[in-house]
C-alpha cells in the first residue's frame, strides 16, 4: 500500500466531525432526557449500550476544557461530571445513519455483546471495576464505525475482499486501507484524550500481549471479543471466530472451567438484554 | 427595569467619577440612575481627579478622551497599570472617528461610550460594565464559580428573606497529601472535578433556589432548601467517592492509599481523599447574620473531620 494513500485515509478518518448512531437508541435516550423523572443511572444505562453515544460523552468529559483529560473511563461518571445540559446538547447534536444497514445493526449488537462479555471476564478474573472493562469492550470496534462513516466507498471494498478471499475483517482492512480498526482506535483514543486503560483495550484487543501499560485490559477485551463471536451474538462484519491467544488466558489466570462459568453468566446476560434491539 | 431598585448587585448607593470637561455629558450621566442609587462627581481635568481617585476610588470611573494635559487614554492606562486599582471598572468616552485608532490592548478600558452619549445606551452599558466586573472579579480563577463576596451576599439575602435553607460547607480530606505527592496541576484536576460534581448534583435536585460557590482551595459551599439538603449531601459523598480513585496513579488506586516520603525521608501513608460536609441549618429562620452561620459551620466541620471517610454532619440544633 502506498504510504501517501495510507496517510490520506488516516487524515480523513481523524477528520470525523459527526458520528451518527442508530435511530432506536437515539429515540430512547431522547425520551429519557426529556422526561424530568428519569435518573442519571437510567440515562447512563441506555448510553452504555451505544458505542457512539458512549464515545461522545467520554470524548467530551476528557476534553481539556473540563480540566481533567484522560481521567474518566466510566459512562456513569462522565454523566455525573457533564451534567444534564451538556448531555442534552450532545444528544440533540447527534444524528442517525441515513441508511440503516444490516451490517451496522450487527456491529451494534456485537459491541454490546462484547461489553457484557468483558464485564463477565473481568469479574471472573477478579478485577475490581468491571465497568471500565465493559466500556473498553463496547468501544473495541469503534474504528470500524468511524471508517465506515468517513470512507463509505472503502467499506464496500472491504466487504468484497472478505467475501472473495474469505479472510477476517482486520486483514481485509489492512489490505484495503493500509491499517486495521485497532490502529484507528489508537488514533481516536489519543485524539480524544481517552484514559490510557481504555486506549489499550481498544487498540490491542487483537494482539493483547503487545499492550504496554495495561495488558490485562487488552486481554479481557481479546477474550470478550472471542466469546461473543463464539456465541454468535451480533456480527463483527465477518464470520470468523478469531483465534484465542492462550497467553491472554494465562495472563488473566483463567482456565477452562473459568471460561465455562463466564459463558454461563454471559448466557444469562444475553437473556436479560434480549428485548434490546437496534433495528 | 430592575435598576430602579438597585444597580447590579450593589446594596448601597454607588459612587461614580466622571473625568470630563463636558457639562452636557455630565448631565446625561447624572440621569442614568436614580439619585438614591448613584452619585456622580465631576472632575473637569485630570489634575483635579487623580488624588481623589487614588485615595477614595469610586465604584465606576468614566474618562473622557477630550482632556487637557494628560490624555484620556493615559488616565485609563495609569489606573489599570496599578494592581490596587486594576479592578476598578473604567469606561472610556470618545468620538466615533477615533475608534479605528484605539488599541484596546493598550487602553485597558472595560467599556466605551461614543460621543455624543445617548442616555438609554449609556444606562445599559454602564450597568453591564458594573455587573461584568463584579462577576469576573469574584469568580474563582480555577473553577469560575462565584467567590466569597457573592457567597456571603447570597447567604445574607436568604437570611433576610427568612428562608429555611441548608448551608453546606464542603472540603476535601487529605487534599494536601495528594498535592504533595502528585503536584499542583493534578490537585487542580481534583478541584475541577469536585466543582463539577457539586454543580451538577445541586442543579440536578429540583429546588426553588440553589447555589454553589468556591471559597478557595479545597473549600466549597452549596445551598439548598433545608428539607432537601441532606439528599444533596448524600449524593455528593457517593459521587465523589466513586470518581476520585480515577485521579490517582494505578498503583495507589490498587492500594487504596498513597505512599510517599516526608521531608525526613520517612515513608508515610495517606488514605485516598474524602469529602467532608458540614451543614448549617437555618431552621425556623433563626439566623440573623452571616457571621452566625460561619461560626456554627466551623464547629460542625470539626465534627465532620473526625470521620476519616467521606461524610456529612447536619446541624441538629433547634432554636
Amino acid at each position: 500500500m502506498a504510504q501517501d494513500l495510507r496517510t490520506e485515509h488516516k487524515g480523513r478518518i481523524l477528520a470525523v466531525k459527526d458520528l451518527p448512531t442508530l435511530p432506536k437508541v437515539l429515540d430512547e435516550v431522547n425520551r429519557l432526557v426529556e422526561d424530568p423523572e428519569s435518573s442519571t443511572e437510567q440515562i447512563a444505562k441506555v448510553i452504555s449500550y451505544d458505542q457512539v453515544l458512549s464515545a461522545k460523552v467520554l470524548k467530551m468529559v476528557n476534553s481539556p476544557i473540563y480540566g481533567f483529560p484522560g481521567r474518566i473511563a466510566s459512562v456513569q461518571h462522565a454523566l455525573v461530571l457533564l451534567g444534564y445540559n451538556v448531555i442534552r446538547g450532545i444528544i440533540i447534536s447527534t444524528s442517525v445513519f441515513d441508511i440503516m444497514t444490516q451490517s451496522m445493526v450487527g456491529l451494534w449488537e456485537h459491541s454490546v455483546g462484547c461489553a457484557l462479555a468483558c464485564a463477565e471476564v473481568a469479574r471472573q478474573a477478579g478485577f475490581e471495576d468491571p465497568e471500565e472493562y465493559s466500556v473498553s469492550g463496547l468501544l473495541h470496534d469503534l474504528g470500524k464505525v468511524v471508517a465506515t462513516v468517513q470512507l463509505p466507498e472503502i467499506k464496500t471494498e472491504i466487504e468484497q475482499v472478505i467475501k472473495d478471499k474469505d479472510i477476517g475483517y482486520r486483514d481485509a482492512e489492512r489490505q484495503v486501507l493500509g491499517f486495521g480498526h485497532d490502529r484507528i482506535n489508537a488514533w481516536l483514543a489519543d485524539h480524544w484524550n481517552l484514559p490510557p486503560k481504555l486506549r489499550e483495550g481498544m487498540a490491542h484487543h487483537h494482539k493483547p500481549l503487545s499492550a504496554e501499560f495495561y495488558p490485562a485490559m487488552a486481554c479481557v477485551v481479546h477474550v470478550g471479543d472471542f466469546l461473543v463471536r463464539l456465541m454468535e451474538y451480533g456480527s463483527a462484519g465477518d464470520d470468523n471466530v478469531s483465534a484465542l491467544d492462550p497467553q491472554a488466558l494465562k495472563l488473566l489466570k483463567l482456565g477452562q472451567s473459568d471460561l465455562e462459568s463466564i459463558l454461563d453468566g454471559l448466557c444469562d446476560k444475553f437473556i436479560e438484554v434480549s428485548d434490546l434491539s437496534f433495528d | 427595569m430592575a435598576d430602579s431598585t438597585s444597580i447590579c448587585s450593589f446594596q448601597r448607593r454607588i459612587r461614580c467619577y466622571a473625568v470630563t470637561p463636558d457639562e452636557e455629558l455630565f448631565e446625561v450621566l447624572e440621569d442614568v440612575w436614580p439619585e438614591e442609587n448613584a452619585v456622580w462627581i465631576q472632575f473637569p481635568s485630570t489634575a483635579e481627579a487623580l488624588e481623589v481617585l487614588f485615595t477614595e476610588p469610586p465604584d465606576l470611573l468614566l474618562v473622557d478622551d477630550r482632556l487637557e494635559g494628560m490624555k484620556g487614554a493615559d488616565v485609563v492606562s495609569l489606573v489599570k497599570s496599578e494592581n490596587v486599582y486594576r479592578q476598578l471598572p473604567v469606561v472610556y468616552c470618545l468620538a466615533p472617528e477615533l475608534l479605528d485608532q484605539v488599541s484596546w490592548s493598550k487602553v485597558e478600558a472595560d467599556e466605551f461610550l461614543l460621543l455624543p452619549v445617548d442616555a438609554r445606551e449609556a444606562r445599559s452599558r454602564l450597568s453591564l460594565t458594573l455587573c461584568r466586573v463584579s462577576r469576573s472579579l469574584d469568580a474563582n480563577p480555577l473553577t469560575r464559580l462565584p467567590g466569597n463576596t457573592t457567597i456571603i451576599q447570597r447567604i445574607q439575602d436568604l437570611i433576610d428573606a427568612k428562608e429555611e435553607f441548608g448551608l453546606a460547607y464542603v472540603d476535601l480530606d487529605h487534599f494536601k497529601s495528594f498535592n504533595d505527592k502528585y503536584g499542583f496541576s493534578r490537585g487542580d484536576e481534583v478541584l475541577l472535578m469536585s466543582a463539577r460534581i457539586l454543580v451538577n448534583t445541586v442543579r440536578g435536585i429540583k429546588a426553588r433556589y440553589s447555589f454553589v460557590g468556591h471559597v478557595g482551595g479545597d473549600d466549597f459551599v452549596f445551598i439548598l432548601p433545608l428539607d432537601i439538603v441532606e439528599q444533596g449531601c448524600a449524593q455528593v459523598v457517593e459521587r465523589f467517592d466513586a470518581i476520585v480513585p480515577s485521579f490517582y496513579d494505578p498503583e495507589d488506586q490498587a492500594r487504596g492509599k498513597i505512599v510517599s516520603k516526608d521531608r525526613q525521608g520517612k515513608t508515610r501513608e495517606f488514605p485516598l481523599m474524602a469529602v467532608s460536609i458540614a451543614v448549617v441549618a437555618n431552621r425556623e429562620a433563626k439566623l440573623e447574620h452571616f457571621g452566625q452561620a460561619s461560626e456554627i459551620a466551623m464547629a460542625l466541620k470539626k465534627k465532620a473531620k473526625e470521620n476519616p471517610k467521606s461524610c456529612y454532619v447536619l446541624d441538629r440544633r433547634h432554636g
